[in-house]
C-alpha cells in the first residue's frame, strides 16, 4: 500500500495529514511549531507512523505547505496553504453535499477562497500584514480572561446580557480593552461574545470581498470555537459546514496534491513509449 | 557658550547632519547592492548583455558615481515630463522618482503616514540630499499630475531646490484640455533656457527627437522580443534596463539595449527559456517597479511565473509611444510634442480608465498573458480607486488579476509571497483544465 502525507507548518500549530491512494484521510495530528519546527514536525511524523504501523518506505509523496514550506527541506514538493486548503476543504466538503466558499482563521492571518466544483481556487483574499481578528487575537484575549482558548466557545454560549462592544481586533490593542471592560464590571461571558462577534464582522467583510457562495465551509483552529461559530453564522446569514477535524484540512489538501501528483506521473509515464520498453525488460 | 557658527563644518549641529547623510548613502548602498546580488544571482543564466546594465547600477548606486556630464541637471518629477525639450536646451534629464526604502523612511518624518512611498522616497532624497542626483540638480521640473507630487512643490521649493511647476490638465480628451497643456509646454520651451543656458533651436529639437526615438525604437524591439513563447528574458531584467533609463547617457543606453536585443533575438531563433515552459506569463500592471524596490517582480518570478509585458511608468508607459510630428517647424513639434504627453497617457489621475483597459487588452493579447498583476502603493488613491473597473474589465475577458496593495517595507514578503504563489497554482490549474 502507498500513502501520502501533507504537512502544514503554521505560525503556531504543525498539522500532520496522512491519505492512502484514494484520497482518504488515514489519520491527522496537530502539534505546537515551537522553536524548532523541522525536528518537531519530524517527531511528529515518526509518531502517527508508528501509530498506525506504516512503515516508512511506503510513503509515496510528502507535500509542505505553510509558512514553513519552503524551509522544510525533507518534503517532495511544496505548495501555497491556499491552494492546499482549497483541495482539502472541498474534498473534506463532499460529504457535507459539497463547497464553493471557505474562509478559514489561522495564528496569524485570514482567508477566503472560493473554489470551483474541482476545488481549484477561483479567488481568493487574505488579510494585510496586520494580524488582527485571528487565532493569535483570540490567544491574547484568552489570556487577558485568564481563560484556556479551548474555554471561550464555552463561556460565549453563557452570555446573557448584550454582547460587550470590542472597539479593536487588533491582539495589541486588545489587552487594554478587555482589561478596562473587566474593570467597568462586564462579565467575562458578555465580554467574550463581544470578541467573536467583533471577529465574525471583520471576517465577514473579507468574505463578501471573495464572493460569499451559498455552501460555506468554516475552518482552521478557530473553527473549534463554537462561540465564534454562532456568531460569524449570524454575521453572515448562512449555515456554516464545519469539518470533522478544521485544524487539518490544508495539510490533507497538500497530501492530496500528492496523490494527485502521482496520479498524473503515473499517467505521463505510461504515456511515455520508453517507459513501455524499461517495463519490458524487467 | 560659543554661538555656534554657520560657516565652521564643526558645530555639533553640522557634525550630526553630516553623520545622517553617511548613514544614508551606506543603507542606500547595502539596500541597492542586496538588491543588485538578488538580480545577478538568483537566477540562472541571465543574458549576458545584461552585464552592461548590472554594473550600471553598482556604479550609480553602490559606489556613488554622479552621472559623468558637464550639462546641466534637470530632475523630472514624472514621466510626463517632455524630455525632448531639456535635451535640446543642453539639459540632462534626470527622473527622481525613487525606490528606495532607506529614502521612503527619510521622507515620512514629514509627510502624512498615508503618502505613497514612491513620494515619501522621492521627497527623502529632496530632504537628505545625501545621494545622486538630489545633490546636484539645476531645475526640478513638477507636473501637476497627481495631487501628492503637486502638493510636494511647496516644500521641495522650502529645502531650497529651485522648481519649475507643469501645468497638467485633469482630463485628456477635451480639446480644451489639449490647448491648455499645449500652452503649458510652449511657456516651459520658452523658459528652459533661463535655466540651461541654451537656446532652443529647430535643429537642435530635431536632433533631441531624434535620439529619444532612437532609444523608443530599440524599446519597442524589445517589446515585440518579449511576445515571443518560450520568454527569453525576465521581467526583473526588464525592469532594471528601463529604470536605467531614467538617468543613463542615452546614446549608451540605446546601444546596450541594442546589444541585449540582439542577444534575446538569438534566444528566441534557438528556443530559450528564461523560465520554467510552462510558467504562467504576467502582465504587470499599476504603480511603478522602481530600482531598487523589485520586491513584487522578484516575488512572482521566484515563485515560478514571469512577466512578459508591463503597463507602469517606470517601464512601458514611459517608453512606448512616439512623438508625430507633421512639420517640422520649431512649434510644430513642440506642440507634438506636448501631444505625445497628454493623449496616449493612461496614468490614472484621469477620470476615466478606458484607455488604460484598452492598452492592458491589447498587452494581454499580444503577449499571450496567462494572469494580471496589479500593484497599488498604499496611498496612491488613485490606483486603488481604479483597480475595481479595470480589474472587472481584464476578468471579463477571462483573465485572472491579483490586486495587491503594498509599500516599499519588507514586511509584507512573507504574506506576498503565499498569496502570489496561490495566484501562480490556480493559473496552472486552470491552463490544465483547459
Amino acid at each position: 500500500m502507498s500513502y501520502f502525507v501533507g504537512i502544514d507548518i503554521g505560525s503556531t500549530a504543525i498539522k500532520l495529514a496522512i491519505t492512502n491512494p484514494d484520497g482518504e484521510l488515514v489519520i491527522s495530528r496537530v502539534t505546537a511549531t515551537g522553536s524548532n519546527f523541522r525536528q518537531n514536525a519530524l517527531d511528529s511524523l515518526d509518531d502517527l507512523l508508528a501509530i498506525t504501523r506504516i512503515p516508512r518506505r511506503e510513503i509515496q509523496a510528502l507535500i509542505a505547505t505553510g509558512y514553513g514550506r519552503k524551509l522544510f527541506r525533507e518534503a517532495d514538493d511544496s505548495i501555497s496553504e491556499i491552494t492546499a486548503n482549497a483541495l482539502g476543504a472541498h474534498r473534506a466538503g463532499l460529504s457535507h453535499g459539497g463547497v464553493d466558499t471557505i474562509i478559514n482563521i489561522g495564528g496569524q492571518d485570514t482567508k477566503a477562497i472560493s473554489i470551483d466544483h474541482a476545488g481549484h481556487v477561483d479567488h481568493f483574499v487574505m488579510n494585510d500584514k496586520c494580524a488582527a481578528g485571528t487565532g493569535r487575537f483570540l490567544d491574547v484575549a484568552a489570556r487577558n480572561l485568564e481563560l484556556e482558548v479551548t474555554e471561550l466557545g464555552e463561556y460565549h454560549c453563557q452570555a446573557e446580557g448584550v454582547p460587550a462592544t470590542i472597539n479593536s481586533t487588533c491582539a495589541v490593542f486588545a489587552e487594554s480593552e478587555i482589561i478596562g471592560l473587566l474593570a467597568s464590571g462586564h462579565g467575562k461571558a458578555e465580554i467574550i461574545a463581544g470578541i467573536h462577534h467583533s471577529i465574525a464582522l471583520r471576517t465577514a467583510r473579507l468574505a463578501k470581498r471573495v464572493g460569499l457562495g451559498e455552501r460555506v465551509l468554516f475552518d482552521g483552529g478557530p473553527a473549534l470555537n463554537c462561540g465564534l461559530v454562532s456568531a460569524l453564522e449570524e454575521t453572515l446569514m448562512r449555515q456554516l459546514i464545519i469539518p470533522a477535524a478544521p485544524q487539518t484540512t490544508t495539510a490533507y489538501g497538500a497530501a492530496l496534491l500528492g496523490c494527485e501528483l502521482e496520479a498524473i506521473s503515473v499517467m505521463e509515464s505510461t504515456e511515455n513509449p520508453a517507459a513501455h520498453l524499461r517495463a519490458d525488460h524487467e | 557658550m560659543s554661538t555656534p557658527s554657520k560657516h565652521t563644518d564643526t558645530s555639533p549641529a553640522a557634525q550630526r547632519e553630516q553623520g545622517v547623510s553617511t548613514l544614508i548613502r551606506k543603507r542606500h548602498k547595502l539596500e541597492a547592492g542586496e538588491m543588485l546580488r538578488r538580480l545577478e544571482h538568483e537566477f540562472p543564466d541571465n543574458p549576458k548583455a545584461m552585464e552592461y546594465f548590472y554594473n550600471l547600477f553598482r556604479q550609480t548606486y553602490c559606489e556613488g558615481l554622479p552621472p559623468q556630464t558637464d550639462k546641466p541637471l534637470v530632475g523630472n518629477m514624472c514621466v510626463q515630463v517632455p524630455d525632448e525639450l531639456i535635451r535640446a536646451c543642453g539639459g540632462l534629464p534626470v527622473r527622481l522618482c525613487n525606490g528606495t526604502h532607506t529614502l521612503e523612511q527619510v521622507g515620512a518624518e514629514n509627510l502624512p503616514a498615508r503618502t505613497c512611498p514612491l513620494i515619501k522616497a522621492t521627497m527623502g532624497g529632496f530632504q537628505s540630499r545625501a545621494v545622486a542626483p538630489f545633490d546636484k540638480l539645476t531645475l526640478v521640473v513638477n507636473p501637476t499630475t497627481c495631487d501628492q507630487k503637486k502638493k510636494a512643490s511647496e516644500q521641495i521649493r522650502e529645502m531650497g531646490h529651485e522648481l519649475y511647476l507643469l501645468e497638467y490638465p485633469p482630463v485628456k480628451d477635451s480639446e480644451a484640455a489639449r490647448e491648455y497643456w499645449r500652452a503649458t509646454v510652449r511657456q516651459f520651451a520658452r523658459a528652459l533656457p533661463r535655466y540651461t543656458g541654451q537656446r532652443l533651436t529647430r535643429r537642435r529639437l530635431k536632433q533631441a527627437l531624434g535620439e529619444i526615438d532612437r532609444a523608443q525604437a530599440e524599446y519597442r524591439r524589445l517589446q515585440k522580443i518579449r511576445r515571443s513563447a518560450p520568454a527569453p528574458i525576465l521581467g526583473k531584467d526588464v525592469f532594471l534596463v528601463t529604470g536605467a533609463y531614467f538617468f543613463d547617457d542615452l546614446a549608451r543606453w540605446t546601444e546596450a539595449l541594442a546589444c541585449l536585443n540582439d542577444e534575446l533575438e538569438s534566444r528566441v531563433a534557438a528556443g530559450f527559456s528564461a523560465a520554467q515552459k510552462r510558467a504562467p506569463r504576467i502582465l504587470f500592471t499599476g504603480s511603478p517597479p522602481i530600482f531598487p524596490n523589485f520586491k513584487l517582480p522578484l516575488l512572482i518570478e521566484s515563485s515560478g511565473a514571469v512577466v512578459v509585458a508591463d503597463e507602469v511608468c517606470s517601464s512601458n508607459r514611459m517608453l512606448n509611444d512616439r512623438v508625430a510630428v507633421d512639420e517640422w517647424f520649431l512649434y510644430d513639434m513642440v506642440d507634438a510634442i506636448a501631444d505625445r504627453y497628454l493623449k496616449p497617457c493612461t496614468c490614472p489621475i484621469f477620470d476615466t480608465s478606458v484607455d488604460r483597459q484598452r492598452r492592458l487588452l491589447e498587452l494581454a493579447q499580444q503577449h499571450q498573458v496567462d494572469g494580471v498583476v496589479y500593484q497599488a502603493f498604499s496611498g496612491c488613491q488613485v490606483y486603488e480607486l481604479e483597480h475595481r473597473t479595470v480589474t472587472a474589465a481584464l476578468q471579463a475577458e477571462g483573465l485572472p488579476v491579483m490586486y495587491i496593495e503594498t509599500d516599499y517595507s519588507p514586511d509584507d514578503v512573507g504574506q506576498l509571497s503565499t498569496r502570489i504563489e496561490a495566484f501562480i497554482e490556480s493559473i496552472k490549474a486552470r491552463k490544465r483544465k483547459i
